[in-house]
């Protein structure tokens, strides 16, 4: 059992709150990946979790203990820091060793899990050197072997791929989903890059400013934004949100987006009620048809510039004024995007956001996933 | 030497007056050692018609030799290493984890104890109150005032204070996932990667150990406490004083110039062994590739 709980967890330097009361359940074995805009309060939670920021209130468990006033040391967890933090005097196995010696492990026992360690890390050829004379790489590996060799009950990492080029992130990426699986900790992990939230997440909760705006799987966030934050946070390019106004049509309400355009929400329960309401209609890039399959509402478009990413590509344009981005197929020809005047919008992936409060009032389609 | 064809000619020229002003700069600040160790090689008689300049003249080890035998000289310079040793080892137990503990932004009341600590510098009793303090306290002619009366220098514990607040917050906060209290992170984390600071301190101890002179002259009656600073002065004072000493001797070996200068060639010498020690501490980039800024 090691599952962590945050109850109600708030935390205020000062007069200033900046996590204002986090409920979180953290299953045993899970990886839950906290994701948001920079400074919505994703380290702070994480260190408080870690003993290493005080909690302002509510209550923390891990496994079945509180731990509020337990000091780091005592909780069982270890973390990854963004930085690293390896000990810059000591080489790679002292590094690793580092926490066993403090605890006093036996000599013997110590050797046999910092090989064990680097075996599983790929260091084994490095155990020698200083951190001053590795990559960034097997740096990022030598403080995950710190954290893993004294087998914590859970895992905190505070952003540790941020330091690394695009293309050693992805293969960490994969690694560390690896050690994941093969280790079975309770993750607790940190990012402000959504593919790593989304490839890495059994379930991501995505925060801003101090609270959580919606806590799911990644097809669910992605599928089922509870809000127009989750819904441009989540996916990439962001959701379009286009404003509109709900209207009565033949077949049940009809979101308005200009006079000549309007978006049938045909299994929109409860929105009849909502006529004359102000709403956004979100609409992701990817979820447009630029050719018919037969009736979708069309709207025209003004295209501005063109993306190539090669198989895909991004169409930026306007709409109404409005800036709006497409992402389709290219075939292998991009030139052709260049004349699209219209696109039609696949009205079975519609999203519905009320003005106001931002809240989701629709979901077209159901998370599969 | 780097290659100079690699600099304009104004930064050649830049290059060349710099050499010329720290050359003047080394030959001025080492011609008194030279003066001094000349003197102390050479015939009273040729020191005192003024003929020794740079080379000793009428080469002659007499001054050495009444140094040798003069028994309180072997007292004095065994007390100063007795003052240089345990003042700078008591120092460096005071000034290390206080530094330390003044670093810690989670140090309660810590903008109080840092003044405190820094208005030492402008501020303190002077003379006469501090006599009569260390009076009171049955400090006069004690090892034990001299060592630990003057341990904590709050010039030292500012500067290892200010190396300790560099360190990166986060090697602190890794050693306590790792499990360290205090103490550990302190001695097994942030003292290895202050060597280069710790050497300077150590260093700035040592030498104001060793060249201590005033506080021993005030605080010191006791002869057999005395160190080699107040010694010599000892020296200066009853020689010149001494009449016969200067005339009678005209044509002697030694005169009191070679005498005090064989005394502080003789203090000199331990120290000029001890700052190539600590030298290769003074070597930079020590936190590099700890953590990725
Ligand atoms: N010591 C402090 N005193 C006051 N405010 C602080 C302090 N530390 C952090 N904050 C504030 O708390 C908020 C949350 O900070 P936090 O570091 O948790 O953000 P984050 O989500 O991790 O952002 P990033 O993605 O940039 O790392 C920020 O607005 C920050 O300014
Ligand atoms: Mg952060």
């Amino acid at each position: 059992m090691s599952q962590v709980v945050l109850e109600k967890i708030v935390k205020s330097y000062g007069e200033v709150d900046v996590v204002h009361g986090i409920d979180l359940t953290v299953d045993s074995k899970e990886f839950v990946v906290l994701v948001g805009p920079s400074g919505c309060g994703k380290s702070t939670t994480l260190r408080m979790i870690a003993g290493l920021e005080e909690i302002s209130g509510g209550k923390l468990s891990i496994g079945d203990r509180m731990v509020n006033d337990i000091a780091p040391k005592d909780r069982d967890v270890a973390m990854v820091f963004q930085n690293y933090a390896l000990y810059p005097h000591l080489n790679v196995s002292e590094n690793i060793a580092f926490g066993l010696r403090i605890r006093k492990v036996d000599k013997e026992e110590i050797k046999r899990s910092v090989s064990e360690v680097a075996e599983i890390l790929g260091l084994t050829n490095y155990l020698d050197r200083k951190p001053a004379d590795l990559s960034g790489g097997q740096r990022q590996r030598v403080a995950m072997g710190r954290a893993i060799v004294r087998h914590p009950q859970v895992f905190l990492f505070d952003e540790p791929l941020s330091n690394l080029d695009a293309q050693l992130r992805t293969q960490m990426r994969a690694e560390i989903k690896r050690l994941h699986a093969r280790l079975g900790v309770t993750s607790i992990y940190v990012t402000h890059d959504q593919v790593e939230a989304m490839t890495l997440a059994d379930r991501i909760v995505v925060m801003s400013a101090g609270r959580i705006e919606q806590i799911g799987t990644p097809m669910e966030l992605f599928m089922n934004p509870v809000n127009r934050f989750v819904a441009g946070f989540i996916g990439s390019p962001p959701m379009n949100q286009i404003k509109a106004t709900i209207v009565a049509g033949v077949d049940g309400p009809e979101a308005k987006i200009s006079d000549s355009v309007s978006i049938p929400l045909s299994r929109a329960e409860g929105l009849a009620s909502a006529t004359g309401q102000s709403v956004i209609v979100g609409i992701r890039p990817e979820d447009v048809l630029l050719e018919a399959a037969g009736g979708e509402p069309s709207v025209p478009l003004e295209v501005n510039l063109i993306e190539p990413l090669g198989s895909e590509a991004l169409i930026h344009a306007s709409v109404g004024g409005e800036p709006f981005v497409i992402k389709t197929p290219t075939h292998g020809d991009i030139a052709h995007l260049n004349d699209i005047r219209q696109f039609h919008v696949n009205v079975d992936r519609v999203k519905v956001f009320d003005e106001k409060s931002g809240s989701a009032l629709y979901q077209a389609d159901q998370a599969r996933g | 030497m780097q290659n100079l064809n690699l600099y304009s000619r104004g930064d050649k020229l830049f290059v060349r007056i710099n050499i010329f002003l720290l050359t003047l700069f080394a030959l001025s600040t080492l011609y008194p050692f030279i003066y001094i160790a000349a003197v102390s090689f050479s015939s009273g008689s040729a020191v005192t018609s003024g003929e020794v300049i740079y080379r000793p003249i009428e080469l002659t080890l007499a001054a050495y030799e009444y140094v040798w035998n003069e028994s309180q000289f072997w007292v004095s310079y065994m007390n100063t290493f007795i003052y240089t040793i345990f003042g700078t080892l008591v120092s460096l137990l005071i000034i290390i984890p206080g530094a330390y503990a003044l670093s810690r932004p989670q140090l309660i009341g810590r903008r109080f104890f840092n003044l405190f600590v820094a208005f030492t510098l402008w501020f303190n009793a002077g003379l006469i109150p501090f006599f009569l303090n260390m009076r009171d306290l049955g400090l006069l002619d004690s090892y034990f005032g001299i060592i630990v009366g003057f341990a904590c220098n709050a010039f030292n514990v500012i500067l290892l204070r200010n190396f300790f607040e560099g360190i990166p917050q986060s090697f602190e906060e890794a050693a306590r996932m790792d499990g360290a209290n205090d103490f550990q992170v302190l001695w097994k984390v942030y003292l290895p990667l202050s060597k280069p600071a710790i050497a300077t301190v150590a260093l700035f101890c040592i030498v104001s150990r060793w060249n201590g002179f005033f506080w021993a002259m005030i605080l010191l009656r006791d002869e057999s406490k005395i160190p080699l600073q107040v010694f010599l002065r000892q020296t200066i004072v009853s020689l010149t004083n001494d009449e016969e000493f200067g005339s009678t001797l005209l044509e002697a070996a030694y005169s009191y110039e070679t005498v005090t200068a064989a005394i502080i060639v003789a203090s000199i010498i331990p120290v000029l062994f001890i700052y190539p020690f600590l030298q290769k501490y003074f070597n930079k980039g020590i936190l590099l590739g700890g953590v990725k800024e």
